[in-house]
């Protein structure tokens, strides 16, 4: 069977089969989960950025009506983390930041919860606060984790120190010589960006139950297994005794990809022996979002007069909140996105997440490549602009190529970007400048370059064939609205068996189920999830054209799975029907299955030395985007109106190109949020100012135009058929063109995000002075904790 | 004191505290669980139902002011059953929806926009939705399939 | 009205009643119209007040009239309800603009005049520029009778009122003029104002400004007229361009005021654009539609 022919079979526009009921309103989300059967739960949360505990007495709250049970610290005592284990579920001595939860109690309603937590006595000593990095960063600055040396670090090759919890740097080749070189212009810009929440509408929540000794933990999470080891590791209790079921999920983003709430039913649950529902109330998913980080940059450049960049030296500063979290792993992506997209002939790049008193950040759909992308696009735009050249022009000489080294030294396969360039040139040119739309506006276009990966890793598969010619796939994916789990997973099982989609049934995800797998997000779920169902599928074709071989007394490398059948390949009608080969292989051996595992290949590799820190030394599978913008600035009210918005996404193989379609569409529109109306300031008590939709601000309707776009296919892939994941990257570059078009608009320095109109008529009216980071030392080395 | 009104065409009535907002009243009494509770502010329309026909975000609406009122859910809009309407049919040949939470109110919002309108322009149907925001779709497919069915006969039933 | 002891939400007939409960309940209940203020007390971290004196169930108070003298809208018209009652009123669109712009098309069908002039914590509210210029009156009827006031009065005034003091109506004189608003939002739409201007204007024989009035909202913390404006176009064309100029010479009159969706600077700046966006606006309507 050749590939070309499995690839036209698992290449459609399958519908999603959950979407009568979403439409209808009958599917039953986390949130959905209620009735008498269930108590609910709620939580004190602290109200001030850093105290010491200084008593705690729940005892008059326990005696108010329809209290089942109350939990501290002392009850789930453990720490969890990514990369260090800093974090309690339930503060013990210290309050770190605005929001913390202290103190979860159950009752028959949630009412009856709130009631109760308000009579909890709180007795707190106020500590000093680091609210901002720069706070962090100063010489005797208060430590957010005095501690932090007792930590339980989880990943090796850690540098660490007071409020830096982690540091990636990377140095390869010999800047200090480049920027010395006599023939070579430099360039530097700070950049800064505030946080971005992802608001699914779905907000965390979970319903535990304590049966048969065990925790069963039913969220709406995109990491079942996380909140597995995090809910057994929390509550001191091994692992095997949590099990971690997921219904349909309202969203994600990120930001349920880390366990957050769900212990804290878990404890309630065993100590009441009811089941325990928790949800976060709006203004708790907004005021402790585990949002995409705010961060600090600091970026220069050594170019020479035909464009080449012979040297790159930046720093950026990544705030954490109170606790590492996601963060930590970050660290490593900044060398890959930051220092990303071009050719580089030196580099020395040092990343480090902060600790500040402010509420914990997490991942977010293109993490921080959605702000590294906007600094280094902004600093092309300024370096192409410092040397003369036109700045497509520029990217077009310095995009990674075949063969070409990445920041850490990896080699990159193929040419991608370069053509990529040239589908945008013709999307653009098919449909025309917006110009005249501004209509007396200051009118702006831009056009950047992005990299991404794909986060490959743990994934196994279970393909269960049934009697009746249908196949079960069993994985702990999950579906959270990207389709994957409704449409690319059983395309590919279904080509791989040679059955129709709709007789693939995809178990939702059990712990008890299916064997480990890392998550859903990172593009990760068509890649990783997918190849180890395309393995399992391939055990289970094995099986069955062994014994149809028999069978059919053909040779066994002349039949195909195709059309619900084992046929000779070519030869459509022939053979016979699968469920007859089922049948013969379950009277022989039993019922037929196969299994599939995948990890990250490894196949990619950083330059021996270059790197320190990094959990990601190289990534096994780039995936690249370019972005085009026009829109038109109001310069009376610094409002931007986007006219054009087109995307060439590098997609290895579209599978669903209808779905795409929906990500590229939605993931802008989440993009333009970022770059121009969805804003987070923290107040002087360490508090979000946005607590809810009235001044948070999500595009609607009005605010978004259909996108452009144009699917690249072809590009190296690791991924089953070819495919990378669509889903994450339609966001990555939607910041930084909008940011170099308002810069092209108005003629003036954008270096900051979001641009909401009044930073647009700031911008305008030239109130604020250029951005400078003086807590970011120019010198690059005096940036980092190791030396240089 | 109680309050006795319509929900999907049947007489319900309502005993508890009159404050509580409708919508808690529809999922937590009633377990239709269809109209979802996002924001809590009246912004997002994810909570929108009927009530006389008019679309409207039950979170606001204390059951105390629904007296005698016909309210109409998302499990109600096509008459019940396994039933959809011009709307829903559309958005489901068109498979727009992604995390789906979102889509109970906008159907609401569209359902009764059409009916009033039977050929509105994509900009009008874009102001129609200020109140109902998506997160996950970007909103333009959405757009496509309720535009394809527009200037139709009867689009909505 | 059955009233039981403890009751949480009362519902009156007629106004008579709803002032006697609410002067005996004694700042324990407050009036209720479309409800989307008090509902969201939680969102506000607030304790939602005990008992709700709904006013929904007096008729009278629903009620719009139109004539050629006057307009009389009852305090529980609902955006909506005002902006389609009005269209084709050229003399009070700045109201039924201001209406039909609010918030979003669910919160117009509910929301109230009524609600939209006695929340006091409500900086942006939609409704009080239009009043402004158009000179509209409030019928307040309570425990010491009925009093008719300017709404400028009014609002300067609310706090200190007694809670069983109901607003009833708003009164509209209708001399010849025409009128318009101009709303500025961050996004196209779906939020509270973070500045808008209405306009009312009488013109002479030779198209010039005869009369005007001005009035300005959400920049400071209660909407108010801008006379200095006012006064200094008189006698020139209303060309938008030549309004927003000599706006520009008036802009230190207004003192913006710092919040979190727009800081007070912004929100000065941003006026003269919308005065000419209001004038804009008031050209339109000339040519088009009626």
């Amino acid at each position: 069977m050749s590939d070309a022919s499995y690839a036209d079979r698992a290449v459609m526009n399958f519908p999603r089969r959950d979407a009568q009921d979403k439409i209808t309103g009958r599917t039953r989300y986390t949130t959905d989960v209620g009735g008498s059967e269930v108590i609910h739960a709620a939580l004190l949360r602290s109200e001030v950025a850093s105290a010491r505990i200084v008593r705690l007495n729940v005892e008059p709250a326990r005696r108010m009506p329809g209290v089942r049970a109350i939990a501290t610290h002392a009850d789930a005592p453990g720490l969890y983390g990514i990369g260090i284990a800093d974090h309690p579920l339930l503060a013990r001595d210290v309050i770190r930041y605005h929001g913390e939860p202290i103190v979860a109690l159950a009752a028959d309603t949630l009412d009856q919860a709130r009631a109760a937590l308000a009579l909890i006595e709180l007795e707190l000593a106020p500590l000093p606060a680091v609210p901002t990095m720069a706070a962090a960063l100063a010489k005797d600055a208060p430590l957010v984790h005095p501690d932090w040396k007792s930590y339980a670090v989880l990943a090796e090759g850690s540098v660490r120190e007071g409020n830096i919890a982690w540091e990636a740097t990377v140095a390869r080749g010999d800047t200090d010589a480049a920027f010395n070189r006599p023939d070579v212009t430099i360039v530097e810009g700070c950049y800064q960006v505030g946080r971005q929440s992802h608001v699914p509408f779905e907000p965390r929540a979970a319903v535990v139950s304590f049966e048969d000794g065990r925790f069963h933990v039913h969220t709406s999470t995109q990491v079942p297994w996380t909140v597995r080891s995090v809910t057994a590791t929390v509550l001191g209790v091994p692992e095997s005794q949590v099990r971690v079921t997921v219904p349909a999920v309202g969203g994600g983003f990120g930001l349920k990809f880390d366990a957050s709430i769900e212990p804290c039913a878990a404890v309630l649950a065993r100590m009441s022996g009811r089941s325990v529902s928790i949800i976060n109330s709006r203004r708790e998913e907004q005021m402790t979002c585990l949002s995409r980080e705010n961060a600090e940059i600091r970026i220069r450049s050594a170019v020479t007069q035909e464009g080449e960049i012979v040297g790159r030296e930046a720093t950026v500063l990544m705030d954490c909140g109170a606790y590492g979290g996601e963060q930590v792993f970050l660290t490593s992506m900044t060398a890959h996105t930051l220092g990303g997209n071009y050719r580089l002939g030196s580099a020395r790049i040092s990343s480090r997440a902060v600790y500040t008193n402010t509420p914990p950040n997490g991942a977010f759909r293109a993490c921080n490549g959605v702000y590294n992308t906007f600094a280094l696009e902004r600093h092309t735009d300024e370096i192409a602009d410092a040397i003369g050249m036109d700045r497509l022009e520029f990217r077009r000489r310095n995009v990674l190529g075949d063969k070409d080294l990445g920041a850490t030294g990896q080699v990159f396969e193929g040419d991608v970007l370069g053509p990529m360039i040239d589908r945008m040139e013709t999307l653009r040119s098919k449909s025309g400048d917006r110009e005249a739309l501004a209509d007396g506006r200051l009118y702006g276009r831009a056009t950047t370059v992005g990299t991404w990966f794909i986060f490959v890793g743990l994934s196994a598969a279970t393909v269960n064939l049934n009697s009746d010619g249908s196949a079960t796939l069993v994985t702990t994916g999950v579906e959270i609205g990207q389709g994957t789990m409704m449409q690319a997973l059983p395309q590919i099982v279904a080509a791989s068996l040679g059955i129709p989609p709709e007789q693939v049934i995809v178990k939702s995800a059990d712990t008890d189920a299916a064997g480990r797998d890392l998550g859903v997000g990172g593009g990760r779920t068509t890649v990783s999830i997918g190849a180890a169902s395309a393995a399992a599928c391939e055990e289970v074709k094995d099986k069955l054209l062994d014994v149809a071989a028999e069978m059919l007394q053909t040779d066994r490398a002349q039949l195909v799975l195709a059309n619900g059948r084992v046929e000779i390949a070519g030869r459509p009608g022939t053979g016979t029907t699968i469920q007859q080969v089922i049948a013969e292989v379950e009277s022989r051996t039993g019922p037929v299955s196969g299994n599939g595992a995948f990890t990250a290949p490894g196949t990619a590799t950083a330059l021996p030395g270059c790197v320190a820190g990094h959990f990601l030394e190289a990534i096994d599978l780039p995936v690249f985007a370019v972005h085009d913008c026009e829109l038109a600035v109001d310069p009376d009210t610094g409002q931007v109106e986007i006219l054009a918005y087109r995307v060439v996404q590098d997609v290895g193989r579209a599978l669903n190109p209808r779905a795409i379609h929906g990500q590229i569409q939605g993931g802008v529109a989440q993009g333009l949020g970022y770059a121009l109306h969805e804003e987070i300031t923290i107040n002087g008590n360490g508090a979000f100012d946005q607590e809810g939709f009235e001044t948070y601000h999500l595009p609607l309707a009005a605010d978004v135009i259909p996108v452009e776009f144009d699917l690249y296919e072809g590009a190296p892939s690791c991924g089953p058929l070819g495919t990378k994941g669509a889903g994450e990257v339609p966001i990555l570059n939607v910041g930084a063109t909008v940011a170099c078009a308002v810069a092209n608009a108005t003629g003036r320095k954008v270096s900051a995000l979001p641009l909401t109109p009044p930073r647009v008529m700031a911008l305008i009216d030239d109130r604020q002075p250029e951005l400078h980071h003086d807590h970011i030392s120019p010198v690059w080395a005096e940036n980092t904790l190791r030396s240089a | 004191m109680s309050v006795t009104l319509t929900v999907n065409g049947e007489e319900r009535t309502f005993d508890g505290d009159l404050r509580l907002p409708l919508a808690d009243m529809l999922r937590d009494q009633l377990r239709l669980t269809g109209t979802k509770t996002v924001c809590r502010e009246g912004f997002c329309g994810a909570c929108t139902v009927h009530v006389d026909g008019e679309p409207m975000v039950s979170c606001l609406i204390p059951m105390g002011t629904l007296a005698g009122r016909s309210v109409v859910t998302i499990e109600g809009v096509a008459g019940g059953g396994a039933q959809m309407n011009a709307v829903q049919r559309t958005l489901l040949e068109h498979d727009v929806v992604q995390c789906g939470m979102c889509f109970p109110g906008m159907v609401m919002t569209l359902s009764a926009c059409l009916e009033k309108n039977h050929a509105p322009t994509r900009e009008a149907l874009k102001a129609e939705l200020s109140g109902n925001i998506c997160r996950c779709t970007g909103y333009e497919r959405i757009l496509d399939a309720v535009l394809s069915i527009s200037g139709q006969e009867g689009a909505v039933k | 009205m059955d009233i039981t002891t403890g009751s949480t939400f009362l519902s009156p007939d007629t106004i008579q009643q709803a002032v006697s409960v609410l002067r005996d309940l004694d700042g324990a209940g407050v009036p209720l119209a479309g409800a989307t203020w008090i509902s969201r007390a939680a969102t506000r971290c607030e304790t939602p007040p005990g008992t709700y004196v709904s006013l929904a169930g007096i008729a009278s108070l629903h009620e719009i009239h139109i004539d050629a003298r006057q307009v009389s809208i009852g305090s529980l018209a609902t955006h909506a309800g005002i902006a389609e009652a009005l269209t084709g009123c050229k003399d009070l669109q700045a109201l039924a603009m201001a209406a039909g712009m609010s918030a979003t098309p669910a919160i117009r069908r509910v929301a109230t005049i009524g609600g939209n002039i006695c929340t006091t914590a409500f900086a942006p509210a939609d409704l009080v520029p239009p009043l402004l210029v158009l000179d509209a009156e409030v019928e307040i009827q309570g425990s010491g009778g009925t009093a008719i006031l300017p709404v400028a009065e009014f609002m300067s005034q609310r706090r200190d009122r007694a809670p069983s003091d109901l607003v009833c109506r708003i009164i509209i004189p209708r001399p010849a003029r025409r009128s318009a608003h101009a709303r500025l939002t961050l996004r196209k739409a779906g939020e509270y104002p973070v500045a808008h201007v209405s306009i009312a204007v009488a013109t002479d024989a030779l198209d010039r400004i005869a009369e005007a009035a001005i009035a300005v909202g959400s920049v400071e913390a209660t909407a108010r007229r801008w006379p200095a404006l006012e006064a200094a176009i008189v006698g020139l064309a209303p060309d938008p361009a030549e309004m927003k100029q000599v706006a520009v010479a008036h802009l230190k009159d207004f003192t913006g005021r710092d919040a979190v969706d727009a800081p007070g600077w912004y929100r000065e700046r941003v006026l003269p654009g919308l005065v000419a966006r209001a004038f804009q606006a008031l050209a339109d309507s000339e040519g088009g539609a009626s």
